[in-house]
């Protein structure tokens, strides 16, 4: 049995797979080049190959293929991004089909959770509890503030509808006269905005009016601000990877900021300490939601889904769906779970090799 | 800092919340009201509910003479101006028992300090005249309204604590011309003009000569971009004398402030100051442990005045 990942040869994410793969016995896993399909060629798979589409990195190649040429640090382009990326995935899924690859997640899947829009619309559907957003495209700030007035909400987070990594995320409130966005949005030197590793705060309605204008284009998800959960002077989320299923993983990433993303100070949180705020109960009604949004997207074998907890500690919301999500170097899978013990990527072999047929049969 | 925890416990009672959608402890939804606590109204989504309302409904369910607790959380922007002291105010003929009042356990996620939108505060002290607790969080606000108060007069209140991260000095001038015999802890975080904590070390005189506060026992003088000016101010202030504890934390206090500490008044009689948050070097931090033996010295939280900029703790 070999697994084939189409990756960034090198980057870390490859480079974990497939040392899951030598710690399971398995050879190394064959890696397409996310950069080789993007600028043209034709991929080709090994029949019965167990396929795994994963992230195309950080790479700056990449980027410039999806994006188009630029600073990488630019916010924006996503609309750009979300077409390329989701035509290449096509094409490497014909590809998959034509060998008789047996993919483990799906380029359809892949594409709706890197819309915010169509992953928030489709958890809903499924009755999974989300934050209520904005129906329909938002233009502009003109027309962003027309529709909260309509919506009456005053607390929002504006999210780039393909953006990841918190990447022109803008945490945004408004009061009587008073407006106010966090962002880790910078202005560039030579116009628009890049990610900086900061958040910051705009406090006057032309600076903000100025940072929506330039993420509109792109397209827009607006959710209301569900006031979260703290402990210890940090608010908090969990990222719960779920492999075939059943939450296996799961961190606290906490903040001082509206963002709790690693790379903007964000830190790591004691869950130990947040399951025993939650007691058992809720603990397993959490858990049980990530499972619920996972089953979502039933031909992806893992997804990282983004929980967010209440500030009364009782009612959980989905904020995202990662398709990539389980970039977790080192985290052991729950005790008394499949993945006791196992990292992200070796519960995901194990559970790759359990559910395949090809895999029992070889 | 920021705040981001609600109270656990107010006057010594745990707290129990009272939302539209209900009544709970510890996340716990509860059936019947529970007794010995102390009760957290607030609105749970503002975009759902009003204050008023909500208070209407804690009214019905539980039995308003025997609340002695009471804090007000979150009232949204969607709750008339003047609430919620408006909603309290009307219901004080059935809170009889009511002798602890927080307004505003609002937290960072829900609204950051300065963005709390009080109003005139006057109408509390007046319809709850045997409250004995006053605590108010926010200040200068977003919005039509500041944080106000007339001077006023009280034979029970026992502790005013206000928590903003800008204080107008209309309200110090206030508290500093009230008649408060009774009062034995009054704390004010100051915070910075910018967010409208104009107060100046003037408008503290009343205050630090203790005349209308003979009583007092804790004075807090915090949270300010002025700590050092306060600090030596509070040196040389007469109400000293009759304090157990003392509090100049929070601020932007520096050597200069403390070294006017150390060559004032004495300060042994002191049983705890408190001085976290503070860009005292490091002989200096030395210097004011050596000359207040006994007096337990919070001097926790150093921030270094060469790299760090001045900050108060709580701002925005």
């Amino acid at each position: 049995m070999t697994f084939t990942v189409v990756g960034t040869p090198g980057d870390r994410r490859v480079t974990l797979f497939a040392a899951a793969c030598t710690a399971a016995g398995l050879p190394p896993p064959e890696v397409a080049a996310w950069r080789d399909v993007l600028e043209g060629a034709e991929p080709s798979f090994r029949p019965g190959t167990l396929l795994r589409l994963d992230s195309p990195g950080e790479d700056a190649a990449c980027d410039a293929l999806l994006r188009g040429p630029g600073d990488p640090t630019r916010v924006g382009g996503g609309a750009r991004w979300h077409a390329t990326f989701t035509a290449a995935l096509h094409r490497v899924a014909s590809a998959a089909r034509r060998d008789g690859a047996v993919p483990l997640n799906d380029a359809d899947e892949i594409a709706v959770m890197f819309d915010k829009r169509r992953c928030h619309t489709r958890l809903q559907a499924a009755g999974v509890p989300v934050p209520p957003a904005l129906d329909g495209p938002v233009h502009d700030y003109a027309h962003l503030r027309e529709r909260l007035a309509e919506a009456g909400w005053s607390r929002v987070f504006v999210k780039p509808a393909h953006g990841s990594s918190a990447s022109g995320v803008v945490a945004l409130q408004f009061s009587r006269d008073r407006v106010k966005a966090v962002t880790s949005a910078a202005p560039a030197p030579g116009g628009g905005y890049r990610n900086s590793l900061r958040v910051r705060a705009y406090e006057t309605e032309h600076e903000v009016a100025a940072l929506v204008d330039a993420l509109a284009p792109d397209g827009l998800h607006v959710e209301k601000w569900l006031p979260k959960a703290a402990l210890d002077g940090r608010v908090l989320d969990l990222r719960v990877v779920v492999v075939a299923g059943v939450p296996t993983h799961a961190v606290v990433r906490t903040s001082r900021s509206p963002m709790t993303n690693l790379h903007l100070g964000g830190r790591r949180g004691d869950l130990a300490a947040v399951r025993a705020v939650l007691g058992e109960d809720r603990w397993q009604r959490a858990l049980a939601v990530c499972a619920a949004a996972a089953r979502s997207f039933p031909r992806s074998l893992m997804t990282g889904v983004d929980l967010l907890v209440g500030i009364g500690w009782r009612r959980f919301a989905v904020a995202e769906v990662n398709a990539f999500g389980d970039l977790l170097p080192g985290l052991p899978g729950l005790p008394g779970g499949p993945a006791e013990g196992l990292d992200t990527y070796a519960a995901q072999v194990r559970a790759a090799l359990t559910r395949s047929p090809e895999a029992c049969a070889s | 800092m920021l705040i981001h925890e609600r109270m656990g416990e107010f006057a010594g009672l745990p707290v129990a919340d009272f939302t539209e959608n209900g009544m709970e402890r510890n996340g716990e939804p509860l059936t019947a009201p529970p007794t010995g606590v102390a009760w957290r109204v607030r609105v749970d989504d503002e975009d759902e509910a009003v204050f008023g309302d909500v208070l209407g409904r804690f009214l019905e369910t539980v039995d308003p003479a025997t609340v002695t607790a009471l804090v007000v959380g979150w009232w949204g922007y969607e709750s008339p101006v003047g609430e919620p002291v408006t909603s309290l105010v009307g219901a004080a003929d059935r809170l009889t028992a009511l002798r602890s009042l927080f307004v505003g356990d609002v937290v960072v996620e829900e609204r950051e300090i300065s963005w709390i939108e009080q109003s005139d505060i006057t109408p509390l002290p007046a319809a709850f005249p045997r409250l004995e607790r006053l605590g108010v969080r926010g200040g200068e606000g977003s919005g039509q309204e500041p944080l106000r108060l007339r001077p006023f007069r009280s034979a029970h209140l026992r502790e005013l604590r206000f928590e903003s991260g800008g204080l107008p000095a209309d309200v110090v001038r206030a508290v500093a011309a009230s008649e408060l015999p009774a009062l034995e802890h009054l704390e004010m975080w100051l915070g910075m003009e910018h967010y409208g904590g104009d107060a100046t070390v003037a408008d503290l005189a009343p205050i630090l000569t203790g005349e209308r506060l003979p009583s007092l026992r804790h004075l807090g003088l915090q949270d300010s971009e002025i700590q050092d000016a306060i600090a030596e101010a509070v040196a040389q202030a007469p109400v000293v004398a009759r304090l157990e504890t003392l509090a100049l934390s929070m601020g932007t206090l520096t050597d200069t402030g403390a070294e006017a500490l150390l060559s004032g008044q004495p300060l042994i009689h002191l049983r705890s100051l408190d001085l976290h948050h503070h860009y005292l070097s490091d002989a200096m931090a030395a210097r004011v442990r050596a000359a207040l033996p006994g007096v337990k010295v919070d001097l926790s939280g150093a921030l270094d005045p060469e790299h760090d900029t001045l900050w108060v703790a709580v701002s925005e």
